[in-house]
């Protein structure tokens, strides 16, 4: 019968195993998900505090803002700019959000 | 106290030392970070060349969100520079970004030297001989980069350099 069959040739496959796996390393990578690691504005990494916060002592508070076109900013930076006009200093394009976050 | 426009310029002098750009340079004035004394050197294969032209900039607290005023003190003649100094540049009015330091806006200068815009003519004289009679426009110009090596009377520039090599014995 079928079902015999292929029972059988999975005892078959149990008792022949090709080979056995006795170590095993993992290694992971990182990177920041960022194209510009420094905040064009104020000239200090995203990943650290701007040049505002880091006077009034707000280092906690200061966000990474990214836009539609992948650039980034501190948030607070980006912020105080679209004041002034509503487009991405690096590339012109149009800023729209596309997430804050750290 | 010091305020993020003024870290910002700390910045930028600290990158124009680093990395200065080729015929350009400037510094905060001695006792003001806000008013910078900047020099232009007319660009090679131009009737400015050999000129060395000082500028001042001022910048305002809401730097680097507004773009600073920049204006000539030598005598200039061009079609995008006003009478009294100061330039007609597109980055240095609706086309600012904050992006801008004091490097850029200076090779931004030096290169309206090298390409002015007579369609938006800030001296209409020298928009209308740069046009028509480049050879008049040319004697103004050798004019005034004369004139520029002569603008030094007014303050005194007697710093000596002290940047003479040094011979280094035994290397």
């Amino acid at each position: 019968m079928e079902t015999d069959q292929t029972e059988r040739d999975a005892a078959h496959n149990k008792t022949e195993k090709m080979f056995t796996l006795k170590k095993w390393n993992l290694v992971a990578m990182w990177s920041w998900d960022v194209e510009c690691d420094t905040c064009a504005i104020c000239r200090v990494q995203v990943m650290d505090a701007c040049l505002q916060c880091q006077s009034e002592n707000k280092q906690d508070d200061c966000v990474v803002v990214w836009g539609e076109c992948n650039h980034s900013f501190h948030n607070c930076c980006m912020s105080l700019w679209v004041k002034q006009s509503n487009r991405c200093p690096l590339c012109q394009q149009e800023w729209v959000v596309q997430r804050t976050g750290k | 106290m010091t305020t993020p426009a003024r870290r910002r310029l700390m910045r930028d002098f600290k990158r124009l030392q680093e990395d200065p750009p080729a015929g350009v340079s400037g510094a905060p004035s001695d006792n003001n970070i806000m008013l910078w004394n900047a020099v232009i050197f007319g660009p090679h294969d131009t009737p400015f060349e050999d000129g060395t032209f000082k500028l001042t900039i001022e910048f305002t607290e809401e730097y680097p969100n507004k773009p600073p005023t920049v204006r000539f003190i030598s005598k200039m003649f061009h079609p995008n520079v006003y009478a009294d100094g100061s330039i007609c540049l597109d980055i240095l009015q609706n086309r600012w970004s904050p992006t801008y330091d004091v490097s850029a806006i200076l090779t931004s200068i030096q290169s309206l030297l090298h390409d002015p815009n007579p369609n938006s003519p800030a001296n209409y004289e020298a928009a209308q001989l740069y046009r028509e009679t480049r050879r008049e426009y040319e004697k103004k110009v050798a004019a005034i980069v004369q004139e520029s090596w002569n603008d030094d009377d007014d303050d005194d520039d007697d710093e000596g350099e002290e940047d003479e090599e040094e011979s280094k014995a035994g290397s």
